[in-house]
């Protein structure tokens, strides 16, 4: 992951399907009927659509994850293992699937399993950073289980439950179709370098698209509060502005003004020094040879002179890529809009 | 990405968990030990160990301490995954082997942090220990049982790496007899027991384990005191596991403390056994128990299959002092003299040459010497000055503030198809030895 911020993300709550990053167009229509249900919070009708879709593409593996995800939604964990389970069996080339089974071993207590499946989603895309950060938590609670065991602290209640991230988005490459045609996962060579194909900067290319389409999509949102004054509409436009330039310094690796997007109050991950954090941050993104940051699916909630922004990132850089929730909050400092504090999840 | 550091990371900090592990064994063994000499010296005692027939044997009483010590050396090279690997098929064959737990839990958080010596239990972990603590009243803390761990841990490998000398014997082991195939020695200093085979080729060390001693140590006194009893011992039967609650494991044999030397000396309280761990834990603490010496199941069970009840010695000392066979032999010759020389007395008779082998204090079984002189007069009477066989002869030496030998033998009228087993305590006074009991066992 790329964000600087706890790596713990909660399943959150509010469930935001992008369709958008469904790129593959032959999906487009019926994602998008999904996704819409699932915006009005009616999940089962949603899982009857991918049921339906299902029946003309029974293999396809987008609309499986995407069952899966439901599934998951809808509390029904064995159904979702099974439909995850699958998917591992007949697409052991992605990760994904390894990722979102081991969250639901992980929250039935299982955690063995978790780690057994996170590892394959490893060994599947070895830079695939939700897998890492997610067996990162497991090895936290399986380590916490066994000290408990060692210290006969009885009733291993006592550790917490981790917070692992839910895979949304299956992300297919662009070829991904063909693989699917296929139907030999087997011919993908699991352990063969093109397995990275899924994070590639190929994959990514779909991607990038939906960014341009943001404000229309979050057109919507904005109506929504009729009679806004037009000084918070500007405000919005301002902070909007604000996110998309802290975006741009980070992918063209200006650390001025990358750093320069922080308030002097910055709320550090892990309470670091501001000092520390800043050495932290250079190094990594001066480490890095190319990276791209989207943001898309922007909303905004202003409060006097401070705002949460709620987005989709995009993050790209080198082998990595990944797709996360990212809020920021803003405080307003003179007429400039900087970051307080920034989380990864929902 | 941060994970992808934090792999960088690992690299690191895991040198310096095995670094501070063997940090650990350093302050008490006093001795320097870079990761290679510890490797080298822990793999050395292994050989050592199974140069003998009964290799498949020990290797299973020995697997969960040998497979913790393989994880231990993995460490010690920075091979943690392979060592979290193996840490995990143990706990699957022993799941409550703590110590292993308490390893294994650094194992794996040396993969998300740094991990600074045994059991560095995470912030968190440690402000659940000081909640959970508070709250089962007469449980000790959570934070003794892991200083009770990391001493168990550093009981194992202090015993595992100061091996005792090829050829040598505890200097109590002065004569065994055919009867007895097995002895039993405890080095409470070490927490280990050593079981020896009496065999065709002589005494020899077959395998040793971790045991656990009484929670306030050795030296029993008094009923209640919670030590451990120090001398010589006979294990004097083996109780049936099922009658035994599960608190005391697969078995227990109890050995025959008080024995006449601590009655001698007033020495007060019982059932002192050997005996195995409760279903929940592998293995106790050090001190752990009220007196008792206390295996892991698996290694009681080896004992109870292999070992005979009323012929086998247990010597508990404090410290073994481990001697050479030869310096036995010596010892023995030399105190053989004084038994035939009590032999002679009997054949030929000799009531006031019997009586002076007695100290004043004698007893048997509560018989005081006034009363002890009419039994050997009878004794002697019945003798009717036929001669007599010693055999079987076991001798054991035991010294502290006195000198004292436990000689178990059976006594046999030339002649007779049977006899009987006697067993004397000695103490030495100058250069003459003196019979303070003498009892058919």
């Amino acid at each position: 992951m790329s964000a600087p911020v706890s790596l713990l993300r909660l399943l959150p709550a509010t469930f935001a399907l992008s369709a958008a990053l469904f790129a593959v167009s032959v999906h487009a229509n019926d994602l998008d009927e999904v996704n819409q249900l699932l915006k009005a919070g009616k999940q089962a009708q949603a899982l009857a659509k991918v049921e339906q879709s299902l029946t003309a593409k029974p293999r396809d593996p987008q609309l499986r994850f995407l069952k899966g995800v439901i599934q998951t939604e809808l509390g029904k964990p064995q159904d979702a293992i099974g439909t995850f389970t699958k998917l591992t069996e007949e697409y052991p080339e992605l990760p994904e699937p390894y990722n979102n089974l081991a969250v639901l071993h992980a929250s039935g207590g299982q955690f063995d399993k978790a780690r057994a499946a996170l590892e394959m989603a490893i060994r599947t895309n070895p830079s695939y950073s939700t897998a890492h950060e997610n067996l990162g938590d497991i090895y936290a609670n399986l380590a916490s289980q066994a000290y408990s065991k060692a210290l006969q602290l009885g009733g291993s209640s006592s550790t917490l439950q981790p917070k692992l991230t839910l895979i949304r988005e299956l992300f297919t490459p662009g070829s991904k179709g063909t693989n699917v045609n296929t139907t030999k996962p087997v011919a993908t060579a699991p352990v063969a370098p093109t397995v990275v194909a899924p994070v590639a900067p190929t994959a990514t290319a779909p991607i990038v698209k939906p960014a341009v389409t943001v404000p229309v999509a979050t057109a919507p949102t904005t109506p929504v509060a009729p009679a806004l004054p037009a000084v918070a509409a500007a405000s919005d436009k301002d902070i909007e502005q604000a996110v998309q330039a802290w975006a741009k310094a980070w992918s063209s690796k200006d650390m001025n003004a990358y750093l320069a997007s922080y308030a002097k109050n910055f709320d550090t991950p892990k309470n670091l020094p501001r000092k520390t954090w800043e050495d932290e941050r250079r190094d990594r993104i001066m480490g890095k040879s190319r990276i791209s940051v989207k943001v898309s699916d922007i909303t905004t909630k202003l409060n006097g002179n401070t705002a949460t922004v709620k987005f989709r990132q995009t993050y790209d850089a080198d082998a990595l890529s990944t797709s996360s929730r990212k809020t920021l909050e803003l405080t307003k400092v003179g007429d400039r809009w900087l970051i307080a504090k920034e989380t990864t999840g929902g | 990405m941060n994970r992808l550091m934090n792999c960088f990371r690992n690299s690191l900090t895991l040198n310096s968990f095995a670094i501070a592990l063997l940090a650990g064994s350093v302050l008490c063994f006093a001795a320097l030990f870079t990761p290679t000499a510890w490797a080298q010296s822990s793999k050395i005692s292994i050989l050592n160990s199974g140069k003998n027939k009964n290799i498949a044997q020990r290797k299973v009483d020995l697997q969960a301490e040998a497979k913790l010590l393989r994880i231990y050396q993995l460490i010690g090279k920075g091979q943690n995954r392979q060592a979290l690997a193996e840490s995990e098929l143990l706990l699957k064959a022993q799941p409550n082997f703590q110590l292993a737990q308490l390893v294994h839990g650094d194992l794996l958080s040396s993969f998300v942090r740094p991990v600074n010596g045994l059991g560095d239990l995470p912030k968190s972990t440690q402000l659940a220990v000081t909640a959970t603590a508070a709250s089962p009243t007469n449980s000790p803390t959570a934070a003794a049982t892991l200083n009770e761990l990391r001493e168990e841990s550093l009981q194992r490998l202090k015993a595992l790496r100061e091996r005792p000398p090829a050829n040598a014997l505890p200097a109590q082991f002065l004569a065994l007899s055919d009867k007895n195939k097995h002895a039993i020695a405890v080095d409470a200093s070490r927490s280990r027991l050593y079981l020896f085979e009496n065999g065709a080729s002589g005494v020899k060390l077959v395998a040793d384990y971790y045991i656990s001693i009484g929670k306030l140590g050795v030296e029993k006194t008094l009923e209640g005191d919670q030590r451990t009893p120090l001398g010589v011992y006979y294990i004097t039967g083996s109780l049936n596991p099922t009658s035994l609650v599960d608190f005391y494991g697969v078995g227990a044999l109890p050995i025959n403390y008080p024995n006449p030397l601590d009655l001698k000396r007033g020495k007060t309280g019982s059932g002192i056994w050997l005996h195995g761990t409760p279903s929940e834990q592998f293995s106790r603490a050090p001190k752990a128990s009220d007196g008792c010496v206390v295996l892991a199941n698996p290694d009681l069970n080896h004992i109870l299959t292999s070992v005979r009840s009323r012929t086998t010695p247990v010597v508990i000392a404090d410290r073994l002092n481990w001697v050479s066979k030869a310096s036995l032999e010596t010892d023995k010759a030399n105190f053989n003299n004084t038994l035939v020389a009590w032999r002679q007395a009997k054949v030929q008779a000799d009531t006031a040459k019997m009586m002076a082998f007695y100290t004043s204090d004698f007893s048997n079984y509560g018989k005081n010497l006034t009363q002890w002189a009419s039994i050997i007069s009878n004794e002697l009477k019945n003798i009717k000055g036929r001669d007599i066989a010693l055999t079987n002869i076991n001798m054991m030496r035991w010294s502290d503030q006195n000198d004292t030998m436990v000689v178990t033998f059976d006594e046999v009228i030339v002649g007779k198809q049977t006899g009987v087993t006697k067993r004397q305590y000695w103490i030495r006074d100058g250069k003459a030895w003196k019979i303070f009991f003498e009892g058919v066992i």
